[in-house]
Order: structure tokens, then sequence, then C-alpha cells
């Protein structure tokens, strides 16, 4: 790991202040009435809004530390009687043959949630990633790991600063109706963008990426496993099935 | 009404799935049993009633839910219903090492995965005394105040050792 310093971060003070407020939010030392101006300020200031959900992506893991507590078995059926009737006018105004957006939502929460837990994680490899790009932009070798199995599934280059090959070292199993999906997200990205979908299994996929920005040390690169379209949003909702990050190479 | 119905059952499913990391997080933060189901009552609520206008190009679907829960669980911490005082908690320790490692072998969606070792790292980076406001902060719902107690430090100094660190994560993580 790189700690390259001089990213510099030519921030001002608005947004230090915005970033300052919404990281004390999220951590929950704001009093309730700060809190309550902060709930206020975030519904017409989008700039706060992204500044809290940034916090809360970034400090999310740290739920983690808490450690897990059954509630009592009487629980969810007090929420059930909270949410009324089945048939209530809670439901969203869905066509009858069509899935609810909230249907689609949970369906594909627990469509993620479901294969993560069903052990496709096991399938994770370390993907290679080599970058190179013409001189006098920098040069990445990226390795992406895995948390799982840590063999080498992919390699990336770019031989130009305008395309970039998904090389697969490997054959890898994918699902019925499912595909997967490339992504990458550098640093100062607010969400991850995608690269496309890797329909054909075993062969090179080529990306422009002119319209990226230029690539950057620890950018990160992942593959996801996604329904057969890709995801249905412009973040990944599938399990992660390839990982890595770019390191700068002298 | 197949449609209602399906929508109840993923509720449901989310919260059998969730449900004991969603109580755990609401009980560290307000200590209290009944407290905590109330949180987790109000935040299923929350979370069914305000689903049809989740956009998840704002955020990830799982780190809304805790979001949710944790906003829940601090406000009414914040609105005075906390009854325990420190002291009784000061001695626990977090051992955030071992809980992040665990849950870095877990499988979990693209943000934790991708950031989870970024996180850790720049946590280890921090000093402790700032990590431990931090972890203090979030984990465990202290106010400025309640850090202030535990780390023995003045009001002050906690202020602007979560100040800078929160700032030197931020840049860590960037």
């Amino acid at each position: 790991m790189s700690t390259t310093p001089g990213n510099g971060s030519n921030i001002n003070n608005d947004f230090e202040d915005i970033d300052a407020l919404a990281g004390e939010y999220v951590l929950g030392t704001l009093s309730a009435s700060a809190r309550a101006a902060v709930d206020a300020r975030m519904r017409t200031e989008p700039a706060l809004r992204d500044a809290v959900q940034a916090w809360e992506a970034r400090l999310l893991p740290l739920t983690a530390l808490a450690p897990p507590a059954e509630p009592s078995p009487a629980l969810w059926s007090r929420i059930e009687q909270s949410l009324g009737p089945v048939i209530s006018a809670t439901t969203p105004k869905a066509a009858p043959a069509r899935p609810s957006a909230v249907a689609n939502w949970w369906n594909n929460l627990n469509l993620w949630r479901g294969l993560a837990a069903g052990g496709f994680a096991a399938a994770a490899l370390m993907v290679a990633v080599m970058v190179t790009r013409p001189l006098p932009t920098p040069q990445y070798m990226v390795v992406l790991v895995a948390p799982q199995d840590k063999a080498p599934g992919w390699v990336i280059q770019t031989s130009s600063s305008n395309q970039l090959s998904l090389v697969p070292l490997g054959t890898f199993e994918v699902p019925p109706q499912k595909t997967l999906q490339f992504w990458t997200k550098a640093d100062q990205w607010r969400g991850p963008v995608s690269l496309g979908l890797v329909k054909q299994q075993g062969q090179t996929l080529r990306i422009p990426i002119d319209k990226l920005p230029p690539l950057e040390a620890n950018q990160l690169f992942e593959l996801t496993l996604e329904p057969e379209n890709g995801s249905p949003t412009d973040r990944p909702t599938g399990p992660i099935q390839f990982i890595g990050r770019a390191v700068k190479v002298l | 009404m197949a449609c209602a119905r399906g929508d109840r059952q993923a509720l449901q499913q989310l919260y059998q799935r969730e449900g004991r990391y969603l109580m755990g997080v609401a009980l560290r933060i307000v200590r209290q049993r009944q407290q905590a189901e109330d949180v987790l009552h109000d935040a299923f609520i929350s979370i069914w009633q305000r689903a049809e206008s989740f956009n998840p190009a704002r955020g990830e679907g799982r780190g809304w839910i805790y979001s949710v829960v944790r906003n829940a669980a601090l406000n009414m911490v914040r609105s005075g219903a906390r009854q325990v005082h420190v002291s009784e908690e000061a001695a626990e320790v977090i051992d955030d090492q071992a809980a992040l490692a665990a849950y870095a072998s877990s499988a979990d969606p693209f943000e934790l995965r991708a950031d989870l070792g970024k996180l850790e790292g720049c946590l280890g980076g921090l000093e402790p005394a700032r990590r431990d406001c931090i972890l203090y902060a979030y984990v465990e719902g202290c106010s400025h105040g309640e850090i202030a107690e535990r780390l023995q430090t003045p009001l002050g100094t906690v202020k602007s050792w979560i100040q800078r660190g929160m700032r030197t994560l931020r840049e860590c993580m960037a």
C-alpha cells in the first residue's frame, strides 16, 4: 500500500464546514437540536446530504463493532401490527402485473444478500490489474485482492489512454440469469461507474475509457454478480466476485 | 395484493436476516433492551414507509437501513432518554481490530468490502485517543461530554480530537 502524499485537497472552507458538520452528524455527537437542524437542511441542501451519505458509507463498517443481540420474539409481531393489515394504504401503487418499486428493491436486496450468504463469495479471486499508459501519464499495476480465495482471475491493461482491456486468466462460472458487471471507482468519485457487462466468458473485453477521468492510484476495479441485464441501478447490487485497486508503478 | 404480501414478506426476511445485527447496533447506543426494541420498531416502520422513495443511486441499501437505525437510536439518546451512567460502561474495551477482521471475512456488499481495509488502516493510523473518541461516539453513541468523562479529558480537547480525527480519517480514506 503506497501512501503517496500530494493528492492535495484544495477544499474550500464551505465544503470543510459542511463536511465537518456531516461527519459529526453521522458520528452522533451533535445535540438533538443540531441533529434536527441537519435533518431539515438535508432536504434542501444536496451538498450536505451527499456529505452525510459519504460519511455514512465511510463509517458503516464500524457497525460491526456492536455485538449482535437477538430481539425478543414479540418484536416482529409488534412491527407487523404497526404496519397494519397487509392490504393497506402503505402499499405502493403498483399495477397488478408489475412488481412495485419496493418489491423490486427488496427482491434485489434479497438477491444480493442471499447470494453473498450462499457462498458465491467463495469463488472470489484475486485480480491482477496491470495498467500501462503512454508517458508522461503514470503507469499503474493494480493488484486487486478479494477477501476469500486469492487466485488470479483477470488482468486489466491499457495500451492507450482511451481503451482498457479486461483479460480473463481462466474461466468463471456465472449462474443462469446472471452476469458479471465491471465497475470502477476512483477515490474522489461519489460512486462506482459501470464499465459494462462481461457477456462473453473467456474473452478479452475492450472498453473505451475516454469518457472517464484519467486512471489514478488506488482506483478501485471490481466485478460483481448482477442480473442478466446488469445492475438495475447505477450501483453494484450483487456480491463482489473480483476486486482490486490500482497502484502506481515506478 | 400478492405484491403487497410479497413486500411484507420481504420486509420480514430483511428483519430476520439483519434484525440481530441492527438490534446490536441500537442496543450499544441506547443501552437498554426495551429502548433498543423501540428503536428497531420505529426504524422498520420508517424503512417500510420510505422504501418507495428510496433511491438506490443515493446510497447502498444495507447501509441505508443501518443509518435509519442509528439515527433513530441517536435521536433517542440525544433527546435525553438514556439513563445509564457512563462510568458503568467505561471498563468495556472495544476490540476493533478483531471485530473488523471478523467482519472482513464475512460476505458483505460492495462499499463495505471495498472500503473496509482502508477504514481499518486509517483508524489504525489515528492516535489512539482520537480513535477511541470516534469509536465511542459512533459505536456507543457517546456525546462529547460523555467521552470527556470516560477519557478524563477536558471537553474542548475531546471536541478538537474528534474534529481532527475525522479530518484525518476523511483524508486517509479519500
